[in-house]
């Protein structure tokens, strides 16, 4: 059933980089030559000491000294001029390119069908608008100008050390085959291992979220002991996953290390048979030396962040899949004449040969209200789903005011027809930010009038800054009731044709249930309804039921028809349910 | 400082260095290795030194080969210095937090309650992992700091025994240079951190907005999300350019303010070692060492900051794990065998006034709360969560509040209304994980009276399906039929149920109500609720209404006679 979201190949993947880069070449020109410049004028100060020592060395007069310990200071205020100008550009051109990319992602996300974002799972989607972004950005944020800092630094150390003396050169890069191979071990190791510690320390906050979330039950299950069993298990996971990552990090310095050895002391070396030769000075050799002394830094920052890098661009793949998808092709454009909905003869199974529906029709006129009524697992949800248009109907068809569902564009259908579902989600921001959502343009009258047909309105001005509390997550928790008051609020100032309730007051108390039932009424006035209901006086109070079974329609007609019928379902049911009356 | 807040930080401090001596051992190994390694560092460029001078500059041979033995020697005592010492100071930080979150975890979830009492749970799980994290990791910077104050110290002996006037350029040199970089910086990077704050809020915007995709999709609102992320997204993105130039403008002074003093500390030595005070070798040690000593610097300052963060995370966890009780503790067990008779007297809590209501053993009693806020107080009372402002609730004659509050609830079982399901299997969730079902009978007799059944044909795994974090694979009804079938299973002698079929649809729901009084047989069952369909099968149903005694009666003769009642059930 799972179909992840695509994840977008090498090429794909450049070609989005590139896409984000071309508006900004010249600014990712000019970044780096800035950059470069300050790294090449930075490699002065090691000759620049070896002048010093030669001075020394040759027993010149003092005042000699004066001329490089100024070019010296010139050389530190050139370099730190450079290099705050370079990486604020590095940083400008890496922090647009990253807005880009994730109003880009965002964009592409919203736009997919309902469909897909059920058949992708919310975890997909989840995880990378979380977790991909945060590691993209983290890699653009810190990796990147390290990682451009470091590679400027050990290219131009080298072509410095060329420049001394090409043996120099080859004494130095006698380690390299050690840091190679280093950088592969390290890479392969530490990408799954990375990740696997992620996931652990993933999976030990929702534990902790499980856990202290639910105290209250906890406790009332005298359940602490497992519970805390069971955070002690995960964060033991996620603990030992670190240190085996420490120990592969200690490890690459470790080997790193020996590199280190390797080629300061074949400079050394070589400085010892230059000298003797006469083909440099002992100041020469001490500039070599300290180049090779400064190459440490850069040449194990840069090592160590080829992986960092692997993983951002794990990460950029599975943002540029989805960017790089083709939008669905838009159908004939058609408008609805008005709300009548015309269900006929619906089939519809998740998985073949276990049909959820079978050959359901219902009419619906413009402005009725029609509720379903059914066990768990009759077809309700599915059938509410097929006439929203999140599934297509394996056979039969859906029209709203004449035109079929499949031939209106996405963003048609949704003008036209809405979902509400127990689903309650308080988007993050102000109360009036949040309604404003379903119409943008709406003023704080409209917004009131909506709030007080929900009868939402006395909370709403009793929080903190009415209006302009922020609500959502990180700010005023709303209880479960009032959430889904502020969904119908947002269904009033939307204003569709044709609202489908699936459930919407099932996850409140009782008492809330009929608070949101009238609010629900009032919302769905002058609207064509397609309500499942849980709770028969939700469905009394419709203009008609249908009662479905095994994914039938077994009984159709109103409140009074149904309940007169001395063996309907439907009787039996409100019999059970008001058993008093 | 107020009184409070110096003894909030007092036992902030008293945590932060239990931390450190829980895993004093480690510590202790990590800092000596530490030093070993900072030594071994501040001993490279003294050894290019002492090469340059003893073998390139006078041609020995032999003196190349022993200088590059010892510099090999000191390479291998800093890698593996730096190994150990890394991995006990890591080590040391892991298992302390590891300690931390579990008695915070053990602390919230401990029987007398009132850790929550204040605290979202985002909050809590923000001290169990990253407060905990922090105090954790004072480990880590106490091993860093030892270890940076080893490296000045060794520096310091280095230089002033090659020359006093030398030794003292760098050292009295060092502090101040990076003080001064620090003081250019500090500014920068202060706008920088709530710069950074600002830049991160467009991640969560787009988390959340994609957490809501359905709702959003469900009213067509994706063109305005969309538009209020891209200002957002902007309005962060110029947050973050302001940011990454506040810490390039901090990096670049960092860079000037050490390339002068590299200048100022090579011209001094050039001019001791044309006097001949030093040698040449000497010379090029001092500089080196003077760049090298701007790392051990910087450590301490680093350390410095761990240590502040650490403080307050520390404040904020104790203050968690000192949280007063929210029950009284008490450790008297209920009297055996229990009969299950509950009398509330005169008991007043916020909505909840009950002057007096007895219910006898193995009644199976409706409450119908005209205050929905009284029904939850209620529960919370019988399940010892809160004790009652006011009054006295008994447990066949003994207060509850002289009973240990887990000891009541193995006899008074609760199923409140927003019990959440953990990520079992439907079969532990329901017998309980770990506990092989005792009666495999009982338990399908509470699957089929619950038509949990039914739920579990349709799943995948059958009875081993797993029911996800919170229950999130399954829909809010079938959560709600597994909350009550593991309330049954459990068959506590009292049972309080609290609106346990609200996400039902009402085909089952008349299906459970016809089963439950069976289930229950025999046994004190409260269900406080306003379902007809669950209160027509109650012995009678007591109607607190807030002010009186409570209205007793059964649900026919209340819906007849009560319009008050008739209204709150039926409307």
């Amino acid at each position: 059933m799972t179909a992840p979201l695509p994840v977008a190949d090498r090429a794909e993947t450049l070609r989005t980089v590139r896409t984000l880069l071309r508006p900004r070449r010249r600014l990712a020109v000019s970044g780096f030559a800035v950059l470069t410049a300050a790294t090449a004028v930075g490699l002065l100060t090691p000759p620049l000491l070896g002048h010093v020592v030669d001075l020394v060395a040759q027993r010149r007069p003092a005042e000699a000294l004066t001329r490089p310990a100024v070019l010296l200071v010139a050389v530190a205020l050139v370099q730190a001029a450079g290099t705050a100008l370079g990486l604020g550009l590095v940083a400008r051109l890496g922090e647009t390119m990253l807005a880009d990319l994730r109003e880009r992602f965002l964009d592409r996300v919203l736009r997919l069908s309902l469909r897909r974002v059920e058949q992708a799972g919310a975890g997909d989607l989840t995880s990378r608008v979380g977790n991909d972004v945060t590691v993209i950005a983290e890699a653009v944020r810190s990796a990147l100008p390290e990682l451009a800092r470091s590679l400027l630094a050990i290219v131009l150390t080298l072509v410095a050390l060329a420049v001394l003396d090409w043996r120099f050169l080859l004494a130095a890069l006698l380690a390299a085959p050690v840091q190679w191979h280093t950088a592969r071990w390290y890479a392969r190791r530490s990408s799954t291992l990375y990740s696997a510690h992620r996931t652990a320390v993933a999976t030990q906050q929702q534990q902790l979220l499980e856990t202290i979330g639910g105290a209250p039950t906890v406790r009332a299950l005298r359940q602490s002991d497992a519970q805390v069993d069971r955070v002690v298990a995960r964060s033991t996971a996620a603990v030992d996953l670190y240190l085996r990552a420490i120990r592969l990090l200690t490890r690459f310095y470790g080997r790193l290390n020996l590199a280190e050895f390797i080629a300061l002391s074949a400079v050394l070396a070589g400085g010892y048979l230059l000298v003797g030769a006469g083909a440099v000075t002992i100041g020469g050799t001490a500039a070599a030396a300290l180049y090779v002394h400064h190459l440490f830094g850069p040449m194990n920052s840069a090592l160590r962040l080829v992986d960092d890098a692997q993983v951002a661009a794990a990460s950029l793949a599975r943002l540029a899949g989805v960017v790089q998808a083709e939008p669905p092709p838009a159908p004939h454009p058609a408008q609805p004449a008005d709300g009548a909905v015309k269900a006929a003869d619906l089939h519809f199974a998740y998985r073949p040969g276990h049909p959820v529906l079978a050959g359901v029709t219902i009419d619906l006129t413009d402005g009725e209200t029609v509720a379903v009524v059914g066990a768990s697992g009759a077809g309700k949800t599915t059938l509410a789903q097929l006439v929203a248009g999140v599934h297509r109907p394996g056979s039969g068809s859906v029209t709203i005011g004449g035109v079929d569902l499949a031939d209106l564009t996405d963003a048609d259908r949704r003008r036209t027809v809405a979902l509400v579902t127990q689903e309650v989600h308080v988007f993050a921001g102000t109360l009036a930010d949040d309604l404003r959502l379903a119409r943008p343009d709406a003023d704080d009258d409209a917004l009131y009038a909506a709030l007080a047909d929900v009868e939402a309105l006395d909370w709403a001005l009793a929080l903190p800054q009415g209006l302009q509390t922020v609500v959502g997550d990180g700010g005023h928790r709303l209880a479960v009731t009032e959430a889904q008051q502020l969904a119908l609020a947002r269904l009033i100032l939307a204003d569709p044709k044709v609202v489908i309730l699936d459930e919407a007051t099932a996850d409140a108390g009782s008492a809330g249930a009929r608070v949101l039932e009238r609010a629900a009424a009032r919302a769905l006035r002058g609207r064509t309804a397609l309500v499942v209901a849980h709770r028969l006086t939700q469905a009394a109070g419709a203009d008609r039921i249908v009662v479905l079974d095994a994914g039938r329609v077994v009984e159709t007609g109103t409140h009074d028809e149904l309940r007169s019928r001395p063996d309907g379902r439907y009787a039996t049911l409100w019999r059970a349910w008001s058993r008093s009356r | 400082m107020t009184a409070a807040e110096r003894a909030r930080n007092r036992a902030g401090g008293r945590l932060l260095r239990q931390a450190v001596a829980g895993q004093r051992r480690l510590v202790a190994v990590g800092a000596v290795l530490a030093v070993g390694h900072q030594a071994g560092e501040a001993l490279v460029p003294v050894l290019i030194g002492t090469i340059v001078d003893e073998a390139v500059a006078t041609g020995s041979g032999a003196a190349l080969i022993r200088w590059l033995l010892v510099l090999a020697v000191v390479f291998a005592g800093l890698s593996a210095c730096y190994r150990f010492a890394a991995r006990a100071g890591e080590r040391a930080a892991e298992q302390a937090a590891h300690d931390l979150r579990r008695r915070l975890a053990r602390r919230v979830v401990a029987p007398a309650g009132g850790a929550e009492t204040g605290r979202l749970p985002g909050e809590l799980v923000n001290v169990a992992s990253a407060d905990a994290a922090r105090v954790g990791a004072v480990n880590m910077a106490v091993t860093a700091g030892a270890a940076a104050f080893a490296a000045l110290a060794t520096t310091a002996v280095v230089l002033l025994q090659m020359s006093v006037p030398l030794g003292l350029v760098v050292l009295l040199g060092a502090p101040p240079v990076l003080l001064l970089a620090q003081v250019l910086g500090r500014p920068l990077q202060r706008r920088s951190e709530t710069e950074q704050e600002n830049a991160g809020h467009a991640a969560g915007v787009a988390a959340d907005l994609v957490a809501g995709i359905r709702v959003l999709k469900g009213i067509g609102a994706e063109g305005t999300a969309l538009a209020r992320y891209r200002r957002i997204s902007r309005s962060s993105l110029r947050a973050t350019i302001r940011a990454a130039d506040a810490q390039a403008g901090h990096d670049g002074a960092l860079v000037a303010v050490s390339g002068v003093f590299i200048a100022a500390v090579a011209l001094v030595g050039a001019r001791l070692a044309l006097r001949g005070d030093i040698t040449v070798g000497d010379l090029i040690a001092a500089v080196g060492l003077a760049l090298f000593l701007l790392g051990p610097l910087s450590i301490v300052t680093w350390v410095n900051g761990q240590l502040a963060q650490a403080r307050g995370s520390a404040v904020r966890v104790a203050e968690v794990l000192d949280a007063p009780p929210a029950v009284p503790p008490a450790t008297r067990e209920p009297d055996r065998p229990v009969r299950g008779e509950l009398v509330l007297q005169d008991v007043a809590d916020g909505p909840l006034r009950v002057p007096r209501l007895r219910i006898a053993p193995g009644e199976f009693v409706g409450v119908v709360a005209l205050d929905p806020a009284a029904g939850t107080a209620l529960v919370r009372a019988l399940a010892r969560e809160a004790d009652p402002a006011a009054g006295t609730v008994r447990l066949d004659d003994r207060p509850l509040t002289e009973l240990e509050p887990a000891a009541v609830r193995a006899v008074i079982g609760t199923a409140q209304h927003d019990s959440v399901l953990f990520d079992d299997t439907v079969r532990d969730t329901v017998a309980g994980p770990g506990e092989a079902p005792a009666d495999r009978v009982r338990l399908t007799a509470v699957l089929a009276g619950t038509t949990v059944d039914e739920l579990v044909r349709t799943l995948p795994d059958g009875l081993d399906t797993r029911v996800g974090d919170r229950g999130r694979a399954l829909s809010g009804g079938q959560r709600q039929r597994l909350v009550l079938a593991r309330a049954l299973a459990a068959e506590p002698p009292v049972l309080v149920l609290h609106d346990p079929t609200t996400a039902v649809d009402a085909v089952t729901e008349a299906h459970i109500a016809d089963r439950l009084r069976a289930l229950r047989a025999g046994r004190t069952t409260v269900l406080v609720t306003t379902s007809p369909a669950l209160l027509a099968v109650a012995d009678r149903v007591v109607v607190l209404s807030g002010d009186a005694d409570p209205v007793t009666g059964t649900h026919a003769a209340l819906v007849r006679d009560d319009a008050r009642y008739a209204a709150a059930v039926l409307a």
